[in-house]
């Protein structure tokens, strides 16, 4: 990014070539995990919904096994994460790995084999578990039988960032390749890890619950957050054109993250059959995370500081600073919520789920599809093709999402409350929750009309059927003092 | 040194500081405990579940009930609220009867998984078997919540049960619901179109003769309002000749949740 201005005209002709030669290298495989990954969003939207409208109308389609609450719960999950929100990681570390080591993609069609092999596993754990072999172990429902998908493919999709790593013709190693890197590391360790003590050699006891709360919040917090706050980190200097705030910063945002967030799932077990020391150790890790969340949340806001006028104007950036403020906020009310007061009320409630979903959609979801919508014209060589459907996506997703967490967190607060008072009768509670459960069914409907519309505009996109634009990017409105 | 090799280095060793002081230190703190027994000639606590227990335990696990049943009671220290004398108080999950005792890691020494849950949408069931022993309570509850607590929203499994004519006497396992809750529209024999125009064309006239019988007004099958009247009154008409009996999958379930008795034997570990 630097002394853009002292660029000659030959190199700026030989940047965009190369530019150009390494998104036509990534263009088949990551479009491929793009695609996948859209289409099990509707999936996963689909399943959340049946879930959820289940908990105040529990006549909705009941008698069938298949969509029975239990089932549909954790199919949804294995749609979103591992179909979702994992391709779309794959495709975000594969893409701006390339991007940013300034080195095109080798051997792409292995990288079809992997995709393929992805998604065999999450058809393996959506549909395995409404058919009745969910495991009941939260973030790992799949049956085991996915699990060799998912390691090999994964496996593949690791090697091949390493790989591009490795070719790098960009001496400077820029923080979101740190971020990515480490993910693709993290990611197979705990999922080979979580697989082995849980299924393949299940250890005794309350160490099964252990080890499934180490790999359920680290997949958040080792694998989806530094691969979205990696993406934030390109993306806001990338489009406003202005270098990261303190690159020192971000250094010690990285480390910080990477000693701290490891240790901070066993709070999900506050007050339940373990040693106390864990959740004593778990909390310190916890609290500990306001540093890299502080580092971040500086880096990314103070880079934006000027330059939030863009947000009228650019898509992707809407969808990135939307993500980033969510990372602010989920960040620090996840170290509130490890301290033994608060999770007294907050646990057991739905205020996790309400908590769960600011992390995994307000802030891992948008920035992603802020990054797809400035990868994929990248990829297509093809403009969006209508600045409503963005809006309409932009517009019920963030107010969905917003009407989702709050709603919930209010409703499933007041249920810890009452549930902790043993004079208040079991019922008074299950039909204080109906209005927010509706609520939340309501905010669910919005989320998945923004994903349809974000869907249709994908595959207009990858499809070739929308217009080719000559006159420059899909923006919300016209920046002033530029000509159409 | 090459930046890639820092890099790995360094996700390597915080990450392992994690693994060895949440996976391996607990695992060799825990994974080793025995079952425990107060004196010669008493039976050791836990006991490890067998036969129905064992499939009941599956058919938990496979149809998902831990997301919205806990099977743990916090310690007495958890849960504060004041009593009706503005005293300080704590200890809720006690006081709502989840157990005697706050559950601890020797609780679960037999479980796989071990599905502690994190959800209460409905009450935890770590000692229901103590709670509630009635077998047919549970039967009738799964096939129909509502048929317990009006206000319920747990799912109706009618998938654990089966709708069989009578032959002979009435089975003694046959489930005693109440006939409203029978004609519960989301069991799985309410018939879809297809079917009732099967039932229609097989029993149609028997069913009208039935209908005419305690009043004024005929009903025509030939249209498709007539059609749907006659299946509201079907629906709403006890079947004397058909009764509901638990399938393996419900018998199995139910043997299960009669066997969860944690937290029900002290431990001298957990004391308070």
């Amino acid at each position: 990014m630097a002394a853009t201005a002292e660029l000659s005209q030959y190199d700026r002709a030989k940047s965009a070539a190369e530019r150009a030669a390494i998104d036509a290298s990534c263009r088949g495989p990551v479009l491929f995990f793009a695609s996948a990954a859209v289409l099990w969003l509707l999936v996963g939207s689909l399943l959340a919904l049946v879930a959820s409208v289940k908990l105040h109308s529990p006549y909705f389609l009941t008698g069938t096994a298949e969509l029975t609450f239990g089932r549909a719960r954790m199919a949804h999950l294995q749609a979103v994460a591992l179909g979702w929100a994992t391709l779309a990681s794959m495709a975000a570390c594969l893409w701006q790995m390339c991007r940013l080591s300034r080195a095109e993609l080798p051997y792409p069609k292995l990288l079809y084999l992997a995709g393929a092999l992805w998604n065999v596993g999450v058809c393996i754990a959506v549909f395995g578990v409404l058919l009745g072999a969910g495991q009941s172990v939260e973030w790992l429902d799949a049956p085991p039988a996915a699990a060799p998908f998912f390691v090999t493919g994964l496996g593949i999709v690791s090697a091949w960032v390493v790989a591009v790593f490795r070719r790098r013709r960009e001496a400077h190693v820029y923080v979101t390749q740190w971020y990515i890197f480490g993910a693709v590391f993290w990611f197979p360790w705990l999922y080979l890890v979580a697989q082995f003590v849980i299924f393949w050699m299940p250890v005794t006891g309350v160490v099964q619950p252990i080890v499934n709360w180490w790999f359920g919040h680290n997949v958040l917090g080792l694998w989806f957050t530094p691969i979205a706050v990696g993406t934030a980190y390109y993306l806001i200097p990338k489009i406003i054109g202005r270098p990261v705030h303190s690159y020192y910063l971000s250094i010690i945002g990285f480390w910080s993250l990477a000693l701290f967030y490891a240790w901070a799932g066993m709070h999900h077990l506050i007050g339940g059959p373990i040693p106390a020391w864990l959740a004593t150790a778990s909390t310190v890790g916890s609290m500990m995370m306001i540093i890299p969340v502080l580092a971040v949340a500086i880096n990314h806001h103070m880079t934006m500081l000027g330059h939030f006028h863009r947000l009228r104007y650019s898509p992707a950036l809407r969808f990135t600073v939307f993500g980033a403020i969510s990372y602010t906020l989920v960040s620090f009310q996840g170290s509130l919520m490890s301290l033994k007061w608060y999770s007294e009320t907050a646990h057991f409630t739905h205020y996790i789920v309400a908590h769960a979903h600011f992390g995994a959609y307000a802030f891992v979801t948008m920035i992603l599809f802020g990054l797809f919508y400035y990868m994929v014209p990248r990829l297509t060589g093809r403009e969006w093709v209508s600045s409503r459907l963005i809006r309409v996506h932009f517009w019920c997703t963030s107010i969905g999402i917003t009407a989702y967490v709050v709603g919930l967190s209010v409703g499933g607060w007041w249920q810890g409350v009452m549930m902790n008072n043993p004079d208040v009768p079991f019922a008074r509670i299950v039909l204080y929750t109906q209005p927010h459960l509706l609520g939340r069914s309501l905010a669910g409907a919005l989320l998945t009309v923004g994903h349809l519309a974000f869907a249709v505009s994908f595959a207009a996109n990858v499809g070739g059927w929308g217009q080719r634009r000559s006159s420059g990017p899909t923006l919300f409105a016209q920046p002033a003092g530029q000509k159409a | 040194m090459d930046r890639g090799m820092v890099i790995f280095l360094g996700a390597l060793l915080t990450f392992s500081s994690s693994w060895l002081g949440l996976i391996v230190f607990p695992y060799w703190q825990l994974g080793n405990e025995k079952p425990y027994q107060k004196g010669e000639g008493e039976d050791p606590y836990p006991r490890p579940l067998s036969g129905a227990e064992l499939a009941g335990m599956k058919v938990y696990q496979h149809n998902g009930c831990m997301y919205c049943h806990t099977q743990q009671v916090r310690s007495a220290r958890f849960g504060g609220w004041t009593d009706a004398d503005g005293v300080e108080r704590t200890g809720a999950d006690i006081k709502r009867s989840y157990g005697l005792r706050r559950t601890v890691s020797r609780d679960y020494i037999y479980d796989n998984p071990t599905m502690l849950g994190t959800m209460r949408t409905g009450p935890d069931l770590a000692n229901i078997g103590v709670r509630n022993p009635s077998d047919a309570w549970h039967h009738t509850h799964l096939l129909n919540p509502r048929s317990a607590n009006v206000w319920s929203v747990m799912p109706s499994f009618p998938f654990f049960y089966t709708r069989e004519k009578v032959t002979g006497a009435r089975s003694d396992r046959a489930l005693a619901l109440g006939r409203e809750w029978t004609v519960d529209p989301g069991y799985r024999w309410r018939p879809s179109d297809g079917e009732w125009d099967g039932i229609v064309a097989k029993r149609g006239p028997e069913l009208v003769a039935q209908y005419t019988a305690g009043r004024a007004e005929s009903i025509d099958i030939s249209t498709a309002d007539g059609k749907k009247r006659l299946l509201e009154f079907w629906l709403t008409t006890p079947e004397e000749d058909y009764q509901v009996v638990p399938n393996a999958d419900g018998d199995a379930l139910v043997a299960y949740l009669l066997a969860l008795r944690k937290a029900e034997v002290p431990l001298p570990e957990a004391k308070e």
